[in-house]
């Protein structure tokens, strides 16, 4: 097992692309790391330098604190799973399990052992004299990871493992990951666009856009403190609502003021926003931060919301309103299951204040608050 | 093919009903003498109004293109060419339409051509079915000027004791062969390729130590002492006196050799006579001479003999027009004018005329070439006689059987061809 | 169901009819010929006689393998096959392998790849018959520039067969290496970049997954162009006629002697209906081995 560092590391390709800008990242020792971004974000160019796939253009790799820029894939005890499971279709799965042992010398009694421990693991013992070819997806999927697992390397890497199984296997192997992660301890980085594993798998998050790291924390630091709109809006289903708005005095306070809705800033945060006072900014609404009853103490604020429609989607019903009037934009809440409203039905709802969050129209950037629990 | 056929099928059915519009259809091999008679045939279509087509097609291609339309009952050529290896084969199939009747009715004089021509590509069994049309009888080529030479002299006659001129005798030949070797330079070049060009350049060496294909009865005569010497001599000149690959030439690279002046002497076909005077391709021009392979004695010639012959098919869809081209193209006036060009003649009349003489001055010697030379056994087996003798040869000038071995085997097979001829009782 | 039932029967009669005219091509094509190739090699036909009069059974074929020189040719050709095949196969695979890694200029390595293949053997043969003339071809001169005694290539009978050899893989070795490429280009890239993790090196690579997938593409290759080398001929007829001695006597050469020089058109069936049998039993069991691949 080992940590791995990633030092302003690079990836130009010839064609003068840069796919990775200067990433520096530490995953700790036995984390269960997510790479997290829309397509073309650099995070599988990542993986593939972390795995040695891909040379690395400038920058430093270590892994358990030895530096890998130049050590061959074979030799970084590093494991990976690839998105379409790259099994050897030639070979039966028990032959597949064994090549990366049997090339590493490992003799045959141990790579017995270990394949009859992992296929246990795994549940695919009936399937080990059989070739790829004869396997459903997910149980290729299984394959794949016990060709990983019999390595026992000090990393795992996976290459968006489940993005081509449905949605039902989705979650059962999502739970499966991470009950072996619990069970091994071993460091793991998981690429992948889906922001539900993401959200449910890792300790960390690492979100890249273009090439860049944009934000690194834990899955719910992440979720409530974006550090800019792109993140708000990835993370989460429907995700936070952007509206523009302006920062407005408000007596000794602020205010956020979108369309006709002002929403009084938490006395907390005033020092935070106060340099954007008068001034045009986004502000950022979360759809679970809105509740059909008011709590005292100025902690909510009445919004007014015009009904378009309503998704009634069973455990939960997404609201989706004009904001404040009936021309103004156009938002998504998430109430519950029994949540009802007409179109065209103005509703009031109560906003909880000390979620709100703000962001620079110019840089996109959040403005840095307080995090109040 | 098809278009052809169906071509010489219309003019056929044309033919029948309309006696003007005539043409006669001939397919001949690209060499010169078809060239020759193509220049001379507009005199021919204004003389008789008939068209002349010739289709002109490689040696290779000939006889695939001519059997399937000599098997059918009516074919598309009116008039064909035929080399002496397939006579016996297509008066054997019977193929041929015998012309004694056409030649006593319109007095042809048949008697002008050299008697062994009329033997290899005229008559079968007394049966006239072909006019011969060219000759390519083999002869020797030999370099005047390495002859002329003082200092060869000199050195020939200190080594020998005898005068550096034309061999007389196969004997005096070989002598100068292995003389003349030394250096680059070969004594003779060889064309040793399987199984034309071996074959035929060895029944030169054949006739030359006296020995014969067969006897009066078709009893072959190979495995003797004149055929097992004729075999080591040959062998003897390829490996010991000629250049290296000679065993694998065929006439083309042999001749190469001797017009880049690699050797003194190559027996060949006589055309290459005319050609070794090209400046284009030879580098001897004028310093080459041709004459009769010598034999045991002097004035005994021992040339291979080799010949076409003019034939109309039975299938031919038009014979009289056909004997009619074939009168005229053989005639004394256009055989001359074919031979001033440069042709091969087969008549005697040819042979003396003054102008032919004076304008090739080495006619004389072809002329002699043909009276002393030799027949290739003509029978339906010819072309397998050929690649039998043609393997064994070579073999044993491979090394891979001795001379007495190799012709014990053609002998054998040789004898079983004529056998299932009926030549031999 | 008796409906679905007539018209499937419908349908399949439909399909028939549909096919009928291509099988009937098929059978006047392919048949045809060898049936009749085979009735002739139980009768004396020749071309002096072209008829079926006499039937003579297995008297042609008794003929031809008891003849050592037909004998000789199956021997010298089984040679030559397994030469020229196996040759070019590991000249074709390496380069192959090469050019599948090239991104750039592909096209222009493909169309000077393919220029011999798409030149006439007969011209071949006389190109290169002209370059090893032996004192006057290029070969040779090259040779002896270089200080090397000068190769009597078609001349002896040991180098012969070696010559044709050579020749027939320059002529012939594009077709093996532009099959295994269109092979190599369409597997897939994935199970390479799992085994370099695995630890393989480029052999292990090589040997352990190109290898086993690229087998029936292999096995396809191998097998059409040892049918055509059986088929060798132009080459033959065009540099050696089988010469010198009997060193290059391939059977192909050695049927079309015995149908057009002998005109034994009854015997040549014969041979070709032995060659024709050899070359099926050995397609038959490379196609059930590359069925037990799959």
């Amino acid at each position: 097992m080992a940590s791995i560092t990633l030092d302003k590391i690079t990836k130009t390709y010839p064609n003068d692309v840069t796919a990775v800008n200067g990433v520096s990242l530490d995953i700790r020792d036995g984390e269960f790391m997510i790479f997290l971004g829309p397509s073309g974000c650099g995070k599988s160019t990542t993986l593939r330098m972390i795995a040695g796939l891909e040379a690395i253009s400038s920058g430093d790799l270590l892994i358990g604190g030895r530096r890998v820029n130049e050590v061959d894939p074979a030799d970084r005890d590093i494991a990976i799973v690839f998105q379409n499971y790259a099994l050897y279709p030639h070979m039966t799965v028990a032959r597949n399990l064994a090549f990366g042992l049997r090339l590493r010398h490992v003799e045959a009694s141990e790579i017995q052992s270990r394949i009859t421990r992992v296929a246990a693991l795994l549940g695919i013992e009936p399937l080990l004299s059989r070739k790829p070819s004869q396997l459903s997806g997910g149980q290729r999927q299984r394959v794949a990871l016990g060709r990983a697992l019999v390595r026992e390397p000090q990393a795992f890497l996976l290459d968006e493992p489940l993005s081509n199984l449905d949605a039902t296997l989705r979650a059962s192997m999502r739970t499966e990951l991470i009950k072996l992660h619990n069970s091994l301890g071993t460091t793991i980085v998981h690429v992948t666009h889906d922001q539900v594993e993401a959200m449910t798998m890792g300790e960390r998050i690492c979100i890249m856009r273009d090439g860049d790291i944009v934000q690194v924390g834990a899955p719910m630091e992440v979720y409530r403190n974006p550090a800019d709109t792109f993140v708000a809006s990835f993370l989460a289903t429907p995700p936070m609502n952007l509206l523009p708005g302006r920062i407005e005095s408000d007596g000794d306070g602020l205010a956020a003021v979108v369309e006709t809705c002002r929403l009084p800033i938490p006395a907390a945060y005033r020092e935070a926003y106060a340099s954007h006072a008068g001034k045009p900014v986004i502000v950022g609404l979360r759809p679970e931060d809105f509740q059909a009853v008011a709590v005292g103490g100025g902690r909510t604020a009445p919004v007014a919301l015009h009904t378009i429609t309503t998704e009634v989607l069973g455990p939960e019903v997404i609201l989706v309103a004009n904001f404040a009037s009936p021309g103004g934009p156009e938002v998504h809440i998430r109430m519950p299951r029994d949540f009802r409203a007409k179109t065209g039905e103005t509703v009031t709802l109560h906003f909880d204040l000390p979620e709100i969050q703000v962001f620079d129209p110019g840089t996109t950037r959040v403005l840095a608050r307080p995090f109040l629990p | 093919m098809l278009k052809q056929s169906l071509l010489g099928l219309a003019l056929a059915t044309a033919l029948s009903t309309v006696a003007h519009a005539e043409s006669v259809n001939i397919l001949m091999e690209g060499v010169p003498d078809t060239e020759y008679v193509k220049t001379l045939l507009p005199e021919f279509t204004k003389e008789t109004g008939i068209e002349v087509n010739l289709e002109v097609v490689n040696y290779a291609e000939m006889h695939t293109k001519l059997v399937p339309q000599l098997v059918a009952p009516k074919g598309s050529y009116s008039a064909i060419v035929v080399d002496f290896y397939w006579v016996g084969e297509f008066t054997k199939a019977g193929w041929l339409m015998p012309l004694d009747d056409r030649i006593k009715a319109d007095g042809f004089d048949a008697s002008v051509y050299v008697p062994k021509l009329m033997d290899l590509v005229g008559q079968v069994d007394g049966v006239t079915y072909m006019l011969p049309f060219y000759n390519y009888a083999m002869g020797l080529l030999y370099r005047t000027d390495l002859l002329a030479d003082e200092a060869n002299k000199a050195a020939y006659l200190e080594e020998t004791g005898e005068e550096l001129g034309p061999p007389k005798t196969w004997g005096e030949y070989l002598q100068q062969v292995k003389f003349f070797t030394k250096g680059d330079m070969h004594g003779v070049v060889n064309q040793g390729l399987r199984p034309d060009p071996i074959a035929m350049e060895w029944s030169n060496y054949l006739f030359a130590n006296g020995g014969e294909y067969h006897d009066a009865d078709w009893h072959s005569t190979l495995n003797t002492p004149a055929g097992v010497a004729a075999l080591d001599q040959y062998k003897a000149n390829v490996e010991e006196y000629g250049p290296l690959g000679a065993a694998s030439f065929s006439f083309d690279e042999a001749f190469n050799v001797m017009a880049q002046g690699g050797a003194y002497s190559y027996i060949t076909y006589n055309f290459f006579r005319a050609a070794i005077d090209d400046p284009s391709q030879s580098t001897v021009a004028g310093k080459v001479e041709i004459m009769p392979v010598p034999g045991q004695e002097p004035g005994v010639g021992a040339s291979l003999n080799g010949a076409w012959g003019w034939a109309i098919p039975k299938s031919s869809p038009n014979p009289d027009a056909a004997w009619t081209f074939l009168k005229w193209v053989e005639s004394h006036d256009i055989a001359k004018k074919r031979a001033l060009q440069g042709g091969s003649p087969t008549r005697l009349d040819v042979f003396d005329d003054a102008d032919v003489n004076a304008k090739y001055p080495y006619t004389g010697a072809m002329k002699d070439m043909l009276l002393t030379s030799h027949n290739f056994p003509v029978f339906t087996y010819t072309p397998q006689l050929v690649e039998v003798l043609g393997r064994e040869l070579s073999l044993a000038v491979a090394g891979e059987a001795s001379s007495a071995d190799a012709l014990a085997a053609v002998e054998t097979e040789m004898n079983e061809l004529a056998k299932k001829d009926g030549k031999l009782k | 169901m008796s409906q679905p039932s007539t018209m499937e029967a419908a349908d399949r009669r439909f399909g028939w009819f549909m096919s009928a005219p291509g099988l009937a091509l098929l059978l006047a094509v392919i048949l045809f010929p060898v049936f009749w190739a085979l009735f002739t090699s139980v009768h004396e036909f020749t071309l002096i006689a072209p008829n079926f009069d006499t039937f003579t059974g297995i008297e042609n074929y008794a003929a031809a393998l008891g003849d050592p020189a037909f004998r000789h040719s199956l021997g010298l050709t089984a040679f030559f096959v397994g030469a020229v095949v196996l040759i070019e196969f590991a000249i074709g695979f390496l380069v192959a392998l090469m050019l599948n890694g090239v991104e750039r200029f592909k096209p222009i390595y493909y169309g000077i790849l393919l220029c011999p293949l798409l030149m006439n053997p007969v011209i071949v043969g006389l190109i290169w018959r002209m370059f090893l003339h032996p004192s006057l071809g290029i070969v040779n001169y090259l040779l002896t520039v270089a200080g090397f005694e000068p190769v009597n290539w078609l001349g002896s009978t040991k180098m012969a067969i070696w010559t044709i050899i050579m020749v027939d893989i320059w002529h012939q070795v594009s077709f093996m290496i532009v099959l295994l490429l269109a092979g190599l280009s369409s597997l897939p890239k994935e199970p390479y970049e799992a085994a370099r993790v695995d630890g393989a090196s480029v052999f292990q690579s090589f040997f352990f997954i190109t290898l086993p997938l690229m087998m029936p593409v292999i096995i396809v290759t191998l097998l059409i162009r040892m049918i055509f080398a059986v088929k060798t001929y132009d080459l033959i007829y065009i540099m050696t006629r089988g010469g010198p001695g009997v060193a290059t006597d391939l059977v192909s050469y050695a049927i079309y002697r015995t149908a057009f020089v002998s005109l034994n058109i009854g015997e040549a069936s014969a041979m070709s209906a032995i060659l024709l049998a050899v070359i099926l039993i050995f397609t038959g069991y490379l196609y059930r081995y590359m069925r037990t691949l799959t």
